[in-house]
C-alpha cells in the first residue's frame, strides 16, 4: 500500500499506519516481540455510564424503571459516550444519584425487609443481627466484590442509626433503605474501582483481581454487572486465567444481554443514533418526497441495528458479510417502504435483496437518507460518512464560507450539478476526496431508495476511492462496499473502535501491542466480528493494569 | 428540623408580569421580613449575575448601534430593537475579541466552535482531548474556570446553591454545549427541564415540614457515609482519578451543607410558582414556553435568594434547532442559516430575525426581575445580565468584534446607556475582569494573561 498522504489523517491511523499495512510477516515479528512485555496502558477510573446505571439496576434489583434518563446526558467523545476522560460527575449528577438511590430504596426496601423474617415481624434485637447478611449479599452484588469488615460495620451502624429514622420507633425499612442509598451512592458502586493484585509481575503492572475482571468482561460484552455465574467464577479466583477468561466471554456472547451491546457499539459507531433526530429535526421535502412521514427514521434505525444483530448473531458474520451481505431486515411497514414482499406483521425477518444493487448496511436507507439533504442525496455527505467512519479518516474541514448549493433542477442530476459546483479550483481539493466516493451512492435518492434514473435521466454512480489502500475507480454501492470490505484500513478502523468502545478511552502508542493482537485475532478468526469481541477480553489492555499510584 | 432560609428585605406586594402563557401564577407576595441576610461588600441588597448564551454569531449590520452622534446618543439596531425600553439599561461593547479562542491551533486545541464555546467564558486554551471538531480538529473541554464560577465562588457562598446552569434546549454533551466550569476539564451541565430544576431548587420547601426534617436526618447520615466512602478512596487512587473523585465529593458536599439551608419560607417576592401541564422540553417549537419558565426560575431563585449567579444557555454551538416559531419562513437549522453568505439576503433576514427574537428574551428577563421588588427598588437593581454569543460572525466563524450586550448595573456599579467601541485587538478576558469588578470581586486578570490584563477602562 502506497505511504498515506491525505492531509488530515486522525491520529489514529497516523500511529496504527505500520499495523494497517502489516503483511504477515510483520505482524508475527510485532507479535514476537509483544510477547515479551507486558503493556496494558492507561487504565482511567470509569464511572458507569447512563445505559450501565440502568442495566446494573435492572439487575440488581428487577427494576426497569431506567432512572438514569433523567440524568444530565453522559459526556461523548469520539462518538462514543463511555469514554473515561471526559465522564465526569457534575454537582447536578451527584444529586441525581441522590435522588435516584432515595426513590429506588423507598421502592425495593419493603420487599427485602419482608424477605427477612424478624424484621418484618418487627423483632428489632433479630432484625440488628439478621440483618448482617443481607447487608453482606446486597453490598457484594452492589461493589461488585465482597465488602470489607470495615465496610460491614459501617453499614450496619448506617442501618442502626436508620431504623429510628422512619416510621414509628423502630423501622427496618428506613435502615434498610439507608444502607441500600448510601451503596448507590458509593464509588463502588457509580465506578469501577480497580487496585488490581498486590504483587506486581513487570515493573508496576499488576495483573487485574478475578473480581475486577468480572466486571470488565460483564460492562465490555453485556454493559451491566457480573451475573451469578461470572461472581462465582471470580469467587474461585478463576479470572485472572485467559482460559478462563475466554471460556466465560464465549459463554457470554450466547446470552441476549451480549446483543443489546453489540447493537449499543454499533449505534454510536455508525451514527445510527443520529437517525431520528438528524432527519427529524429537518424533515424531508414533501414535494419531492411525499412518501416520507416521521415514522421511517425509527424504522430505518431498527433495520440497520436487526441487520446488523442478525447477522453477527445468527450468521456469525465476519467483516465482509456486514459490508456485502445481500439481504437485510425488515418487517410489513418497512416492506411497504423498499417495495418487496415478503414480511406480513411487526417483527423484522431476513429479505433477500437484489445483489447487485444491494450491499449490507452500506445501501440500507437509514445511513443513506441521514448523509442526504431534504430534497436531494448529497454525495458530499455520503462520501465523508465513508472517510470519516468506515476509514476513520478525518476529511479537511469546510471553508468557513460555504457557497450556496444549487436550487434541484429537473433537468439535471444531482451529481451533474454537484460535478459543476465542486469544480471551483478553490473546492475541489477537498472535495476530491469525498464526492468521488460518494457519487457511488447516486443509485439511492434522498430517502435511501434505489432508483435507476434521476428526473428521467440516467444515472452515473461511477466512483473513485483514493488516499486509502484500496484505491481505484469502482461503479455502484455494491463495489465500493466490496473495496472496503477488503481494505485493512477499514479492518483497522473497526478495531480502533471497537479498543475504545471496549476499553472507554483512545488508543495510545503504548497499546501497540494489544492493537497487534487485537488485528492478528480478527484476521485468524477471518475477520468473524465475535471473535474480536472475544480477542478484546484477552489483551494486556483488558487484563492488566498499572498499579494505582496513590497519596497514601 | 426546619430552617427557614434568609433573604434580603422586601418592601411591597407585587406579581410578576410577562411571564408569556405558560399559565404561571405567581401568588400575591406580602409583606417584609426584616434583612437577614449578609450583604455582597458594600450594598444594601445582593449583586447578582446572569449570564446567557447563544449560538451561531449575529449579523453585525443589523446589531451595533446606528447613528451614534456620542457613546450615549445613538439608536439601537434591528437586532437590540426589542431592548428600547431597556435602552438606558444596556451596555453595548464593540471592538472586543475573542483573542485567546484565535491563537494558532498549535497552542489552542478546537475548531472554530468549540473554541468560541470553551473559551468565551474562560479566556483560557481548551485542553486537548477527543470531542470531534470539523477538520480532523479536536479538543477537550475548556482548559479553566468560567468567570460565573469565579463569581460564585465569591458571592454564592451564602446561599444553598451556589450557581444556577440552566438550558434551554442544550444537546449534546461535549465542548460545544457547555459554558461554565468549575474548573479546568470539570464542565457544569445545563439543565433544559424547568420541571427537574423547579423541583431541585424548591422541593425541599413544598411538603409536609415533619417529613422533610426526617428526610433531611436521614439524608445527613446517609451523606456522612457516603463522603466518607469517597474521601477514604480518593487517596488511595492516582492523578487524574483521584481528581475525579474530588470534584465528585466536592458535589456531595455542595448538598450536604445545603440540606440545613434549602428549605424556603415562601414570603414577599419569594413565592413558589405554578409551572402549568409539562410540555415536552426537547421539542424545538416549546422553547419560547420552556425559555420563558427557565426565566421564572431564575427570577423565583433570585427572589428567594437560593442563589445569585445563573447562566442560561440557549440551545448550543452549531445548533442545528429549525427555529420556525421565530419565523414560520424559517425552514433552515439556525448554524445552517448562519453560515448562508452575505448575498444571500433572505437567510440573512432571518438570521437579524433569530437574534432579535434572543433579544426579546432577554427583555423579558429584564422585565422579570423589575417586577421583582427589593428594597426601594427592585432585583435588576442590583443584577447584571451579560449577552455573550460564541462567535461574531457564522458564515466565517470571525471571532472579532463579539457582540456583546450588558444589561443592569449590577447594584450602580456599571454606567449603563451606552455604546462604546474598544476599537479591536482587545481581548474579550479584559471583559471578564470587569465582570468580576463589577460583582464586587478583586481581580486583575482572568483567563490567560497574555490576551489581556486589567478591566476594561470607562465601564463605571
Amino acid at each position: 500500500m502506497s505511504k498515506l498522504d491525505l492531509r488530515a489523517l486522525t491520529l489514529t491511523i497516523a500511529a496504527l499506519e505500520c499495523v494497517a499495512c502489516a503483511n504477515e510477516t510483520k505482524l508475527e515479528d510485532e507479535l514476537g516481540e509483544c510477547s515479551a512485555t507486558i503493556e496494558p496502558g492507561p487504565s482511567p477510573l470509569r464511572r458507569l455510564t447512563q445505559v450501565e446505571y440502568n442495566n446494573t439496576i435492572f439487575q440488581l434489583l428487577g427494576d426497569s424503571s431506567a432512572p438514569a434518563d433523567a440524568f444530565p446526558p453522559d459526556e461523548e467523545a469520539g462518538g462514543f459516550d463511555n469514554q473515561a476522560n471526559v465522564l465526569v460527575v457534575s454537582p447536578l449528577l451527584a444529586e441525581s444519584y441522590l435522588e435516584a438511590a432515595e426513590e429506588l430504596a423507598d421502592a425495593h426496601a419493603p420487599t427485602f425487609v419482608s424477605e427477612i423474617p424478624t424484621c418484618a415481624a418487627g423483632d428489632e434485637s433479630n432484625c440488628n443481627v439478621d440483618v448482617v447478611e443481607f447487608i453482606r449479599e446486597f453490598g457484594k452484588r452492589a461493589f461488585r466484590r465482597p465488602l470489607s469488615e470495615t465496610e460491614l460495620s459501617t453499614f450496619e451502624a448506617l442501618f442502626l442509626e436508620g431504623t429510628g429514622l422512619g416510621e414509628g420507633p423502630y423501622s427496618a425499612e428506613a435502615g434498610i433503605g439507608m444502607v441500600m442509598q448510601a451503596m448507590l451512592q458509593s464509588p463502588h458502586f457509580l465506578y469501577r474501582i480497580e487496585f488490581g493484585m498486590p504483587a506486581p509481575i513487570d515493573g508496576d503492572v499488576v495483573e487485574l483481581s478475578s473480581w475486577e475482571v468480572a466486571s470488565r468482561l460483564s460492562y465490555l460484552l453485556w454493559n451491566t454487572m457480573p451475573d451469578d455465574a461470572l461472581f462465582e467464577a471470580a469467587e474461585r479466583d478463576e479470572l485472572r486465567d485467559p482460559e478462563q477468561i475466554e471460556f466465560q466471554a464465549r459463554r457470554m456472547l450466547e446470552t441476549p444481554r451480549a446483543r443489546e451491546a453489540v447493537k449499543n457499539f454499533h449505534r454510536q459507531w455508525l451514527g445510527l443514533d443520529d437517525i431520528e433526530p438528524r432527519i427529524l429535526a429537518n424533515g424531508k421535502d414533501e414535494e419531492i418526497y411525499p412518501e416520507y412521514y416521521d415514522g421511517l427514521p425509527t424504522l430505518w434505525r431498527l433495520e440497520t441495528e436487526a441487520f446488523i444483530d442478525y447477522a453477527v448473531f445468527e450468521e456469525n458474520a465476519d467483516l465482509a458479510t456486514l459490508f456485502a451481505a445481500p439481504y437485510t431486515m425488515m418487517n410489513a411497514e418497512l416492506a411497504a417502504f423498499y417495495g418487496v414482499s415478503g414480511p406480513s406483521g411487526v417483527e423484522f425477518e431476513r429479505v433477500e435483496l437484489d445483489p447487485t444493487r444491494y450491499a449490507g448496511f452500506v445501501t440500507q436507507p437509514g445511513l443513506l437518507a441521514l448523509n442526504a439533504k431534504p430534497d436531494r442525496s448529497s454525495p458530499i455527505h455520503r462520501g465523508k460518512w465513508v472517510r470519516q467512519y468506515l476509514l476513520c479518516q478525518d476529511p479537511p474541514p469546510p471553508p468557513d464560507n460555504v457557497p450556496e448549493p444549487p436550487e434541484v433542477d429537473e433537468s439535471q442530476t444531482t451529481r451533474e450539478q454537484f460535478s459543476q459546483h465542486s469544480a471551483d479550483p478553490v473546492c475541489a481539493g477537498c472535495h476530491q476526496l469525498m464526492d468521488p466516493i460518494g457519487f457511488g451512492f447516486e443509485h439511492f435518492d434522498g430517502l435511501g431508495r434505489y432508483r435507476e434514473t434521476e428526473w428521467g435521466l440516467a444515472i452515473d454512480a461511477s466512483g473513485e476511492l483514493t488516499a486509502t489502500d484500496v484505491d481505484g475507480e469502482f461503479n455502484g454501492a455494491v463495489e465500493l462496499a466490496d473495496k472496503l470490505a477488503s481494505s485493512e484500513q477499514v479492518k483497522s478502523c473497526v478495531v480502533s473502535q471497537w479498543f475504545r468502545f471496549g476499553y472507554g478511552r483512545f488508543e495510545e502508542q503504548r497499546d501497540e501491542c494489544s492493537i497487534t493482537e487485537l488485528e492478528a485475532a480478527f484476521a485468524a478468526a477471518d475477520y468473524d466480528i465475535k471473535e474480536l469481541i472475544v480477542a478484546l477480553t484477552l489483551t494486556d489492555a483488558f487484563r492488566y493494569r498499572h498499579a494505582m499510584e496513590g497519596e497514601n | 428540623m426546619v430552617f427557614n432560609i434568609r433573604r434580603p428585605a422586601l418592601s411591597r406586594r407585587h406579581l410578576l408580569r410577562g411571564l408569556g402563557g405558560a399559565a404561571i401564577g405567581l401568588p400575591l407576595l406580602d409583606a417584609m421580613r426584616s434583612p437577614g441576610r449578609a450583604r455582597a461588600a458594600g450594598t444594601d441588597c445582593p449583586k447578582r449575575l446572569i449570564i446567557m448564551y447563544t449560538p451561531n454569531g449575529t449579523i453585525a449590520d443589523s446589531f451595533w448601534p446606528s447613528a451614534v452622534n456620542s457613546e450615549s446618543d445613538f439608536e439601537l439596531s434591528p437586532i437590540l430593537a426589542p431592548l428600547e425600553a431597556y435602552k438606558q439599561d444596556l451596555l453595548i461593547l464593540g471592538g472586543l475579541d475573542y483573542l485567546s479562542a484565535t491563537a494558532p491551533v498549535e497552542t489552542s486545541p478546537g475548531d472554530a466552535h468549540q473554541r468560541g464555546t470553551g473559551h468565551c467564558l474562560t479566556a483560557t486554551a481548551l485542553l486537548p482531548g477527543n470531542f470531534t471538531g470539523d477538520g480532523g480538529l479536536s479538543a477537550g473541554w475548556a482548559g479553566g474556570i468560567s468567570v460565573d464560577q469565579e463569581v460564585a465562588k465569591a458571592v454564592g457562598l451564602d446561599t444553598p446553591f451556589r450557581s444556577l446552569e440552566l438550558g434551554v434546549a442544550v444537546q449534546g454533551a461535549s465542548v460545544r454545549s457547555r459554558i461554565a466550569y468549575r474548573a479546568a476539564g470539570q464542565p457544569l451541565p445545563p439543565e433544559n427541564s424547568p420541571y427537574t430544576a423547579y423541583a431541585r431548587l424548591f422541593g425541599d420547601s413544598l411538603g409536609d415540614p415533619n417529613e422533610i426534617a426526617k428526610r433531611t436526618a436521614r439524608r445527613h447520615a446517609v451523606l456522612d457515609v457516603v463522603a466518607d466512602d469517597y474521601s477514604a478512596l480518593r487517596g488511595q487512587l492516582g492523578g487524574e482519578d483521584r481528581d475525579k473523585l474530588d470534584n465528585h465529593l466536592a458535589g456531595i458536599n455542595a448538598i450536604r451543607q445545603r440540606l440545613d439551608s434549602s428549605v424556603v419560607s415562601f414570603d414577599g417576592s419569594c413565592q413558589p410558582l405554578e409551572l402549568g401541564a409539562p410540555i415536552d422540553v426537547n421539542h424545538v417549537d416549546n422553547m419560547p414556553l420552556v425559555g420563558g419558565l427557565q426565566m421564572d426560575l431564575i427570577t423565583a431563585a433570585f427572589a428567594c435568594d437560593l442563589t445569585r449567579v445563573a447562566t442560561l444557555m440557549w440551545t448550543n454551538s452549531t445548533a442545528g434547532h429549525v427555529l420556525s416559531f421565530v419565523d414560520p419562513e424559517i425552514k433552515e437549522g439556525h448554524h445552517t442559516i448562519a453560515h448562508k453568505g452575505d448575498e444571500d439576503t433572505a437567510k440573512v433576514a432571518q438570521n437579524v430575525k433569530i437574534n432579535a427574537w434572543y433579544a426579546s428574551q432577554m427583555a423579558g428577563l429584564i422585565e422579570r426581575l423589575e417586577n421583582t421588588p427589593e428594597g426601594e427598588g427592585s432585583v435588576f437593581d442590583n443584577t447584571m445580565i451579560v449577552w455573550v454569543n460564541e462567535q461574531n460572525r457564522g458564515n466565517n466563524h470571525d471571532r472579532r468584534d463579539v457582540p456583546y450586550v450588558i444589561a443592569g448595573s449590577a447594584g450602580g456599579a456599571l454606567n449603563t446607556g451606552r455604546y462604546l467601541d474598544f476599537g479591536g485587538d482587545v481581548g474579550h478576558n479584559r471583559l471578564l475582569v470587569s465582570i468580576l469588578n463589577a460583582m464586587g470581586v478583586d481581580a486583575d486578570t482572568f483567563g490567560d494573561p497574555q490576551f489581556g490584563t486589567g478591566p476594561l477602562s470607562g465601564l463605571s
